[in-house]
């Protein structure tokens, strides 16, 4: 399959605000994120002939928006799933327009994720009846992301020594980076010491291990990368992708293996190989931070550093901005909004082409980066020409993406 | 319906989930759902058997003992019936029966909580990977009995590990 990496280009992004409270529907976000993403393409609606979605009975369809922006659809698909989607969908993208059944694709999540249906599962959906596997998850109070993946970070500190401390520097790295983020929603700093004495959510992980949740949506448009040469911004190709891998025994998260062992074990093997490259050559990463530790664990898995020295490489100052390769630039999930990883995908674009949205003076405008990475100043990384984003859905599920600049 | 911390549960909805809970709660016993083709056990309960595919299967008596292989301490309880229950333990628990089968990775692993004697949770600072445990069933109301775990004295294999 490694024909088709590079063939097609991520030549578009867009974003609404990302918000505690829009006060807008799923679908208005959505319709605004997807214009956005034509625009910044130089592309108008006519261009468009393929939208793909992705949520979990909390967003939009793509007929919706494609009827709302006055696009004629060849193809369009919309995919149930949170995290992981995003990579997957752009690989799909990929396929859909290799395979001729359309020229370009717009993808878009849009949620309500603070204001609206909560990921967590609170709210109406608590009072929902129990059916299914969840007779065998919620009538043990084991429900929510954070506690259906604790056990694996729980493990992880037993086996390999990882402290609370260690991965409490995900967040706090990733906070310095979010206060050169406009967008982001927690654009302050802070320390290790504010996220170990932040309460528990669920052990071992803290309030401040755990992301924000917001209102927003992000879109890409993805074109093949000939056409993408006559768009207006620097195209960003798509070198690999491993789709919604799983590991063995899925279903109940930890029915394989060890409990730390996770997706990006059989899906790191998928990705490099098809991009050409090793981790070693990757200059940025966007590891999906639902939690401080996914980062941490799929950092690890991918390749990053050894097995079982993940809270050394988190913790070493290698993934904050001047480090060795910055992990979630944008101060991502953590700190700037939560879309199901596709803010990561934006950030990692925008990476590529040299122009992150930060504070230098004239960023807005393709203004000069002056490498001052203090908080509240530049989050654009010196001449990066690949990126990756790790995508995580649970333990045992995961995504993977390789993008390379030009 | 039977109504459990406030949450409607819903017995009828014809799922393997809920065949086992029924399963468990008729015979008053620990069953799991076995293989009529290559005889393993497995859990969660499902439509094939994920080691050889085969749809045929019965609900067999299953050995109780196990070993914590991790947890997590809840202290937000999602659910609102969850509240005066915090904190309470949620354990990964491995299964001793048909442990390392077929393969070195394999095994049955149950996610339950930590109970004491009197159907309580743990208390935290008792929970560690590495020590033993045993399935106990939970009278929840209306008949239905929810595995749980509960520790043994056995003396684990390896010194047990809790989080600091």
């Amino acid at each position: 399959m490694g024909s088709l990496s590079g063939k097609c280009s991520i030549v578009g992004v867009g974003e609404t605000p990302y918000l505690r409270g829009a006060g807008v529907t799923a679908r208005r976000m959505a319709v605004d994120a997807v214009r956005a993403a034509i625009n910044d393409a130089g592309l108008c609606a006519r261009d468009v002939d393929g939208m793909m979605s992705y949520g979990v009975g909390d967003s939009v369809t793509s007929i919706a928006v494609g009827h709302d922006l006055g696009i004629d659809l060849q193809f369009n698909l919309d995919a149930v799933g949170g995290g992981s989607s995003i990579e997957t969908l752009i690989g799909l993208a990929t396929g859909a327009i290799e395979a001729g059944m359309c020229h370009t694709v717009a993808i878009f999540r849009s949620l309500n994720g603070y204001s609206g249906v909560r990921m967590g599962g609170s709210g109406a959906r608590a009072a929902a009846p129990v059916a299914g596997v969840d007779l065998l998850r919620r009538t043990y109070g084991w429900s929510s992301p954070a506690q259906r993946f604790a056990p694996a970070f729980m493990r992880h500190m037993k086996d390999y020594g990882t402290t609370c401390e260690q991965v409490a520097h995900v967040k706090a790295f990733q906070s310095q980076h979010a206060a050169s983020n406009p967008k982001a929603v927690y654009p302050e700093v802070v320390s290790i010491e504010d996220v170990v004495e932040s309460r528990w959510i669920t052990t071992p992980l803290h309030l401040l291990d755990c992301c924000v949740e917001t209102d927003a949506a992000v879109a890409l448009v993805v074109t093949s990368t000939e056409r993408a040469r006559d768009c207006r911004a620097m195209p960003v190709r798509v070198l690999g992708v491993a789709g919604r891998v799983s590991k063995p025994r899925p279903d109940h998260d930890y029915g394989y293996g060890s409990p730390t062992s996770i997706a990006a074990e059989r899906a790191r093997v998928i990705v490099f190989g098809m991009a050409g490259v090793d981790p070693e050559d990757i200059d940025v990463t966007a590891a999906y931070d639902a939690f401080t530790w996914t980062a941490l664990l799929q950092l690890e898995q991918y390749g990053f550093c050894k097995e079982g020295e993940g809270g050394e490489y988190v913790s070493s100052g290698d993934t904050r901005l001047g480090g060795r390769r910055p992990n979630n630039t944008s101060g991502g999930q953590l700190c700037e909004g939560y879309t199901n990883g596709a803010n990561l995908v934006v950030e990692n674009v925008r990476q590529l082409r040299w122009q992150a949205d930060d504070r230098c003076p004239g960023a807005a405008d393709d203004g000069e980066h002056t490498f001052d990475y203090a908080p509240g100043a530049c989050r654009q990384v010196r001449n990066p020409e690949l990126a990756m984003n790790m995508g995580w859905a649970t333990p045992a599920l995961g995504s993977a993406l390789i993008l390379g600049r030009g | 319906m039977v109504d459990y911390r406030g949450m409607e549960l819903d017995l009828a909805d014809g799922s393997e989930a809920a065949e086992y809970l029924q399963q468990v709660s008729s015979r008053r016993s620990f069953v799991l759902q076995a293989c009529l083709d290559c005889g393993r056990l497995r859990y969660p309960p499902g439509a094939a058997c994920p080691y050889c595919a085969s749809s045929e299967s019965e609900w067999r008596s299953a050995d109780a003992a196990g070993t914590i292989i991790s947890y997590t301490i809840v202290h937000q309880a999602i659910q609102p019936g969850f509240r005066e229950w915090v904190p309470y333990p949620v354990v990964v628990g491995e299964l001793d029966e048909q442990k390392g089968v077929p393969g070195p990775d394999d095994g049955i692993r149950l996610v339950a909580n930590l109970l004491r004697a009197d159907f309580t949770p743990e208390v935290p600072s008792s929970v560690a990977i590495g020590l033993r445990v045993e399935v106990v069933l939970q009278d929840i109301g209306d008949g239905l009995l929810l595995p749980q775990l509960c520790l043994t004295q056995e003396q684990p294999e390896e010194e047990p590990w809790p989080m600091a």
